[in-house]
């Protein structure tokens, strides 16, 4: 028995496909006004000078430009009570590359379970407030890597990282893996986790086989702000609505009141691993 | 126990109206000696037609058989000529001297034409229609379904539903429905008494119905049986066939994405019959060849595997005058599959539902007799990902065990009783999740199970009180059991007919229904990945409440009947869940629920003719539905606590449906379906989200500004507050039959054209950010609108010898 040659299937999907054109087209769509609210994003990290970006949101489909207020007023508030005000000097963290609008003056002290308060208020009155707790720190017991039996060229290995999660719940963490010393640049992993089916446990973080011999490979373990953890995963979750068929929108579950943002305090600990061959 | 408790002097007045009915004084007529005609239609082959109608001209009176394809009438003692008609065959004249209790068994012989039944029809559906008590309800025969134009060549007896007044489809090509503003998992699927939990194939785009192994279809939307019951919205009763009794035959099609074959014959010299039919699609085949061919091919990304099968058998056997036993099973199954050795990865994905039913029938006497069906249902999916040496696997499923018996009894030509018991025993795999490696450096596994148990005893009477009024009324109690929670319901169902004249009919119908297993899903649309939680804990039934009225106009002298139907259903314990709710192997599942009421209301018209060379239907419906969550468990509730529409709202729906004969060998039939277009919730505002150190730098070689974009974060604004333009769809069929073979076999071929406009209709709309080339910095934002199919045309090659 012949077979029918493969172009006469391709003539069929031809067929099948004859009315294709685009499945995807430009749409004018009307949104509903939208009233601009501070966005504030403030991490504090013990031994780092504060700093934070205050910006406003604007219309979806709005023209891309800068919107950062030059009116808004910024105090932190110490664990003991005392007011350290955040001074309005825009610029990019030659380190992080990250944009700040406010910045203090000195390293900031902490130790896990002191509470901070931020107060950002602008000149229309729009007020800006939040507490954040430093969480307890989780160290990383110890790393571990292994390499696979593929010949030199394509021997790679994967790498797994341990830790001990507290008895106490609602637990949150985040793993960044950078290769070499690039710690802000792009991670190679960047792993949430929740310790709702792990509370109390050893906890393994594991990658594919993707390490090369030779590379350097820098763990950071964030143990997180259980209100952090929320609005990054609704930041998450609002990001893969747009464009998703399935997706349900989520809201923003800010850590701060009277705008959207966040403001809390890192608490991380951090590993790095040489993969020798 | 928690009794769910009803306005007792509704109930009181209800229970009266039952009782009442059940001991109405008997009629004058009664004095002459009154004897009873039963017995079974069925098509020549020997399977039973559900549905068919039975009459006595002389008498003006009649009857339509049930389920199981039997009838009876009570009639004084005398001689009548019988009239027996059902969609697609010949009608049957039968003398009849009725001197004693009789019992026949009526074989219809189908029309010369199998596949135009739609011109060979009497009126006698249509004044079924016109007379029986019975409100939204909606039969359609599976002839009349392939015969319509379908998707790929793929007939789909869901999507055929979704052209019925009140039935509104999910998205472009989905098999979903959404009845009278009732969400997805509100729907009853019935396979022969089976529980089906997810109705459909490849993430919702055709149902898991094959139509060669379907006989019949019925979707009822309004008041409800007292038999059916734990779900709010609908009921589709599906019935498969028995096979032929007489001759073995085999029929089968070759359609573009998959074939079928179907097996059929006697059993025992025509005691019993069986029918075995199977369908399989065949992307894979295509897909892996096309990957064969490139696997050399730098940089290329293979086409995931993707296929799905089905398999349904039943089998009858007479054990004697009195007794059938009836066996049917269903086997179905999505796989997915992907995996790339450069990467290590694999990837599989496989759901699907497995069903069996055992079923006895005995006939005690003319008047009375009974169906004790056990079944078994089991719905699962399973995902295994693997990557290298670390594997994951995820499942989540449901099975269930069911026995009920029910009763029909038919003391006179008044009353048609039914009444009967029905236990579930329900096996809840709420998630299964296990992580590992090779060499066991991690090895984490959960599992989160739960088990309930369910009951209902119901009665039901549909009386004739006059030859103007007939009353269907019935009173259904369920009961529910999960750990230490224990629920309890009564539901009563009425349905009222008044006939002003013989052409008009007057109807009203309430219905109460309780729903006591539910969807978990966070998607607008039901996936394989749902999955169905018990009422436990803080997770109460659901419950649904729904009045309708309408009036029916049988016109044309009785060519046409038009009718039209409002109705009002409102419901409390609805459920959603909360924004990130954790859905996967949570052992607090139930609080991440959130509960609210619903109500939706409109108006239904729709005209049909099913006599003549040309025939269809044209359906409108205007309808809302509406959805509250308020503040509860920590959140501000959906949308603010802010009433609000669900995504399947649609304002108006007009489907116009068109079947006409051009001659013995040619077919040509047409649908149109036009709608408001989906609500769907679009971002109002965005603002930009650094993260912290190390997670958003942009590296991009291209980007020579040194600089980072923050990500841009949408910001929503009230659920479901945009609607996508309106849904316009044509589809063109053409049915062409080839000369029978020298033995008589039948051949044809059906030419289908899905969406002949080719009209771009919007599947979803999204933002999409531009990014210049070169620095790939975001330079600004445009909406996009995606459509999913253009102009499809198929061809699908039928036999049956």
């Amino acid at each position: 028995m012949k077979l029918l040659p493969f172009r006469y299937f391709a003539a069929v999907g031809a067929l099948v496909l004859a009315g294709c054109g685009k499945f995807s087209n430009d749409l004018n769509v009307p949104l509903p006004a939208y009233d601009s609210q501070l966005v504030v994003e403030c991490y504090l990290e013990p031994g780092v000078v504060p700093s934070l970006a205050v910006t406003e949101s604007q219309t979806y489909l709005s023209a891309v430009a800068p919107t950062v207020p030059t009116d808004v007023t910024v105090n932190l508030s110490m664990p003991d009570g005392t007011l350290v005000p955040l001074y309005y000097k825009p610029g990019q963290d030659p380190l992080t590359q990250k944009f700040y609008t406010h910045i203090g003056r000195a390293p900031l002290v902490a130790k896990p379970g002191d509470t901070f308060g931020l107060d950002a208020l602008d000149t229309k009155g729009r007020h800006v407030t939040g507490t954040a707790t430093m969480p307890a720190t989780v160290p990383i017991d110890s790393t571990a890597y292994k390499f696979n039996d593929a010949p030199n060229a394509t021997r790679k290995a994967y790498f797994l990282t341990y830790f001990k999660d507290p008895a106490t719940a609602d637990d949150d963490y985040r793993l960044q893996l950078h290769k070499g010393l690039r710690i802000y640049s792009s991670p190679e992993v960047d792993l949430t986790i929740q310790d709702r089916l792990l509370n109390g446990q050893p906890v393994t973080l594991g990658t594919s086989y993707r390490f090369l011999p030779g590379d350097t490979v820098t763990a950071t373990l964030y143990h997180l702000d259980p209100a952090f953890y929320r609005f990054r995963q609704s930041v998450t979750d609002a990001r893969n609505a747009n464009g998703n068929p399935f997706g349900q929108p989520s809201a923003i579950y800010s850590t701060v009141q009277g705008g959207i943002g966040v403001f809390t305090v890192l608490n991380y600990t951090r590993k790095t691993v040489f993969l020798s061959k | 126990m928690q009794l769910i408790i009803l306005d007792l002097r509704r109930l009181l007045a209800l229970l009266l109206l039952v009782g009442l009915l059940l001991v109405t004084a008997r009629p004058a007529a009664w004095a002459q000696a009154r004897y009873t005609l039963s017995g079974t239609v069925r098509a020549a082959g020997g399977e039973v037609l559900p549905g068919a109608s039975v009459a006595v001209p002389a008498l003006n009176t009649g009857t339509a058989t049930d389920s199981v394809g039997h009838f009876s009438l009570t009639l004084p003692a005398g001689r009548y000529q019988v009239v027996v008609a059902f969609v697609g065959f010949e009608s049957l004249t039968s003398d009849v001297n009725l001197t004693r209790n009789q019992r026949f068994v009526y074989p219809l012989t189908a029309s010369e034409n199998a596949l135009d039944e739609v011109v060979v029809q009497g009126t006698q559906t249509l004044e079924q229609k016109l007379k029986t008590p019975q409100m939204g309800v909606e039969h359609i025969s599976i002839r009349e379904a392939k015969l319509l134009p379908a998707l790929f060549g793929e007939v789909d007896i869901l999507k055929t539903l979704q052209l019925k007044p009140g039935v509104q489809p999910g998205g472009e090509g989905s098999s979903g429905l959404f009845v009278r503003g009732g969400s997805a998992d509100q729907n009853l699927f019935l396979l022969d008494n089976a529980v089906v939990y997810n109705p459909s194939h490849l993430f919702g785009l055709f149902s898991v119905f094959n139509s060669d192994a379907v006989q019949s279809v019925d979707l009822y939307k309004a008041g409800f049986p007292a038999q059916f019951g734990g779900r709010l919205s609908s009921v589709v009763d599906v019935k498969l066939r028995e096979g032929d009794r007489q001759h073995f035959h085999v029929e089968g099609g070759l359609g573009l994405i998959s074939s079928r074959l179907t097996l059929e014959g006697p059993l025992n010299k025509g005691k019993g019959s069986f029918i075995l039919s199977g369908r399989r699609t065949y992307f894979d085949v295509f897909t892996r060849a096309y990957n064969r061919a490139n696997v050399n091919k730098l940089d290329f990304t293979p086409i995931p595997d993707y296929y799905f099968y089905d398999l349904n058998f039943k089998a009858n056997y007479t054990l004697g005058a009195h007794d059938n036993l009836y066996l049917s099973a269903y086997l179905g199954r999505d796989k997915f599959g992907y995996s790339s050795n450069a990467s290590g990865f694999d990837f599989n994905f496989n759901w699907g539902n497995t069903l069996a039913t055992l079923r006895w029938s005995h006939v005690f006497n003319p008047q009375l007799l009974v169906n004790t069906t056990a079944t078994v249902t089991d719905y699962q999916y399973n995902l295994t990902n693997k990557l290298d040496q670390f594997t994951f696997n995820l499942g989540s499923s449901i099975r269930d065990y069911a026995l009920r018996t029910d009763f029909e009894y038919t003391p006179n030509d008044r009353h048609a009783i039914k009444f009967g018991a029905a236990a579930t025993a329900h096996r809840f795999g709420v998630g299964r999740l296990q992580a590992g490696s090779g060499d066991g450096s991690v090895n984490f596994g959960a599992d989160v199970g739960y088990t309930a148990n369910e009951g209902a005893l119901y009665v039901g009477d549909n009386f004739r009180a006059t030859d103007k009024l007939q009353i269907d009324a019935g009173l259904r109690l369920s009961a529910w059991h999960s750990g230490t929670n224990n629920y309890a319901g009564l539901e009563p169902r009425l349905s009222t007919r008044y006939s002003l004249s013989d052409n008009v009919s007057l109807k009203a119908s309430y219905a109460l229904m309780y729903q006591y297993v539910h969807l978990v899903t966070n998607s607008g649309a039901t996936l394989p990945t749902d999955i169905w939680y018990p009422s436990r804990l803080s997770v109460m039934p659901q419950r649904s409440q729904q009045v309708s009225t309408g009036m029916s106009f049988l016109l044309g002298g009785g060519k046409y009947l038009l009718t039209d139907e409002v109705y009002y259903k409102w419901g409390k314990n609805q459920i959603d869940f909360k924004d990130g709710a954790q859905l996967f192997v949570n052992p607090e599942l139930d609080t991440e629920f959130l509960f609210g009421k619903s109500w939706s209301y409109g108006n239904e018209l729709y005209l049909e003719k099913k006599t003549g060379k040309t025939t269809g239907w044209v359906g409108y419906t205007l309808a809302w539905a509406w959805l509250n969550i308020g503040p509860q468990r920590g959140t501000t509730g959906v949308n603010n606590g802010q009433d609000y529409h669900p995504n399947y709202d649609r304002r108006h729906n007009l489907t116009v449906v068109v079947l006409h004969q051009l001659n013995t060998r040619i077919s040509l039939t047409a649908s149109y379906i036009f709608t408001s277009g989906n609500l769907t919730t679009l971002p109002a505002g965005r603002f930009g989200f650094q993260d912290i150190s190390g997670a958003n730098i942009n590296t991009n070689t291209g980007n020579t500004t040194g600089g980072t974009d923050p990500r841009p974060i949408p910001v929503y604004p009230d659920r479901n507050s945009y609607r996508l333009i309106p849904y316009s769809r044509l589809d063109l069929g053409l049915v062409y039959k080839l000369r029978p073979t020298q033995r008589g076999g039948e051949r044809d071929f059906t030419f289908s054209i899905y969406n002949a406009t080719n009209r771009r209709n919007a599947y979803f709309d999204y933002f999409e950010t531009v990014r210049d080339k070169t620095t790939d910095r975001i330079t600004g934002f445009r909406a996009q609108q995606v459509s999913l199919f253009p102009f499809i045309p198929s061809v699908t090659y039928n036999f049956k010898f």
